[in-house]
């Protein structure tokens, strides 16, 4: 049968064949990281964490400070592609599920390097009752069990921090001290403090942090707060009890003892919204399920490409993957 | 004046910057958890060779350098500069010695090369990989010495350069050589 339609097909055939089609890590790493997957399936259900879904095309945006999260248009309306499932995993919360877990698709638009692609997966989960360092001890009971590591790990202020590597203290520098620390970077941070010890933070701290072991970084200050609570460190300052778990220089866990006060909640996230330039919306019906009342709880987020990316020994997150964001 | 967005570019770019033309070797992203990112590119200086870390944040606009490869002839050489022509547009371009230095060692007349044009002017040449030269003079090989692990120089006929050859290799041998480490790569079948 010669169809003008069946001629074309033919026509681009060479075309077509010359595409690389074929998945970006060998079938080898694919079933190593379905290992990774049986076993955290398992660890959860050893535990009694109930296993969710949760959309992909959610109604409202997540709001969290540095990251940009892609929308699709249908019609007239505008969905929002979870930069994390936070926002429905917290909605199963407050309906009363009880401890949930989910490895989820996940989008961050802009973010590709070693360490971040696009479109990756990430292992959520709620524990109620628990605060954010019972969390991250499972954390790092859970990280042990996938790596085969031990589970020993080391605790870190995030002044602390930068008093032991970068050499300053972070709250109370003053600009002159903080600008020659950054030498010939001063420029990129153009006198904004956030910016400064952001740039020192990925250069001259997350290095050195997990190294041989697992590190806490926890206590943020009140303004990297997030979703977490703020409560007051030993020597009195208002700090985030928010913490990131670090293995090798890498970050793989942000977790929170979550904010409960929907009110405080929803400012932050107005907040959030006014500094952007772009047009997200807000998610209403989280914030609805926030106002009707969070029961206490804690929250971690796990980018699990960068735990199959540490476990197997692989250079990047993309040779985790079977079609990466340059091949999908 | 082109820029691009820093999310976009990538290893292979040409940038200006501090009003120089830099080559994009490396990029890497990296950006605490809830905090701003960074884009730590590796460049290299297209006037100077000189390679270099930068930092920008993302968001930033990166201002593109016009230059372009255009593969072209070389004539000649004046003493302090040499002359290629494009073969399409006869057009004809100078390059200093100084942006060439020790390329000329493999400069032969009518051999075909990319140069690196910056805002229509030249800038840079870029030999092939491996060029094929006849040996002008090199000192005979010592009969009995077949250690062919032990090198002589050779002069090249055309330049005056010298290379590092194996001992076997005679006066008129054509051999191929490596242009970017310069090392004797074998002797062309007679």
């Amino acid at each position: 049968m010669t169809t003008p339609g069946n001629r074309n097909a033919l026509g681009n055939r060479s075309e077509s064949e010359q595409r690389d089609w074929r998945p970006t890590a060998p079938v080898g790493v694919l079933r190593q990281r379905a290992e990774l997957v049986e076993r955290t399936r398992a660890f959860f259900r050893e535990r009694g964490v109930l296993e969710v879904d949760t959309p992909v095309l959610q109604g409202g945006a997540n709001l969290d400070h540095g990251v940009v999260p892609m929308r699709v248009t249908i019609g007239s309306e505008v969905r929002f592609l979870p930069t994390s499932p936070e926002h429905p995993l917290k909605r199963l919360v407050a309906s009363g599920c009880g401890d949930v877990w989910t490895l989820a698709p996940a989008f961050r638009a802009g973010e590709r390097g070693q360490r971040h692609a696009p479109e990756f997966r990430m292992l959520e989960w709620y524990r109620l009752g628990w605060d954010d360092r019972r969390l991250a001890s499972e954390v790092i009971a859970l990280l042990a069990t996938l790596t085969g590591w031990s589970d020993e790990h080391g605790i870190i202020t995030w002044r602390d921090a930068f008093r032991t590597y970068a050499g300053i203290d972070p709250l109370t520098v003053d600009d002159a001290t903080l600008i020659a620390r950054l030498g010939a970077d001063a420029v990129v941070a153009n006198h904004d403090r956030r910016i400064a010890l952001d740039l020192l933070l990925t250069r001259d701290i997350e290095p050195r942090l997990g190294r041989g072991r697992w590190t806490v970084l926890t206590d943020y200050p009140a303004d990297q707060c997030a979703q977490a609570r703020i409560r007051h460190a030993g020597d009195g300052t208002p700090v985030a009890a928010r913490f990131e778990i670090y293995r090798d220089g890498i970050e793989l866990a942000n977790g929170y003892h979550e904010l409960l006060d929907g009110r405080a909640l929803r400012g932050r996230l107005e907040q959030e919204l006014a500094a952007r330039s772009s047009d997200e919306q807000l998610d209403e019906r989280f914030l609805a399920a926030m106002a009707n009342g969070l029961p206490d709880c804690a929250g971690v987020a796990v980018g699990f490409d960068r735990v199959v990316m540490l476990a197997l020994s692989l250079p990047d997150v993309g040779a985790t993957q079977a079609f990466t964001w340059g091949d999908a | 004046m082109d820029t691009m967005g820093i999310g976009e570019v990538g290893k292979g770019n040409k940038l200006i910057f501090d009003g120089a033309p830099w080559l994009v070797l490396e990029v890497n992203f990296v950006k605490p958890g809830k905090g701003n990112a960074f884009y730590k590119l590796r460049v290299i200086n297209l006037l100077s060779g000189n390679t270099l870390e930068k930092t920008l944040r993302g968001g930033e606009k990166v201002e593109l350098a016009d230059v372009e490869d255009r593969e072209m002839q070389y004539m000649y050489h004046d003493g302090t500069s040499f002359a290629f022509m494009d073969q399409t547009t006869f057009e004809q371009v100078s390059v200093s010695a100084k942006s060439i230095g020790d390329d000329k060692d493999f400069l032969l007349e009518n051999m075909m090369l990319n140069v690196t044009l910056w805002n229509q002017e030249p800038i840079a040449i870029r030999l092939p990989n491996t060029v094929q030269v006849e040996v002008e003079y090199t000192e005979p090989a010592v009969k009995g010495d077949t250690q062919s692990r032990v090198l002589k120089p050779a002069k090249i006929k055309g330049t005056g350069g010298n290379v590092q050859v194996p001992i076997f290799v005679a006066i008129g041998d054509k051999i191929t050589v490596n242009t970017q480490t310069r090392e004797y790569s074998g002797r062309v079948s007679k």
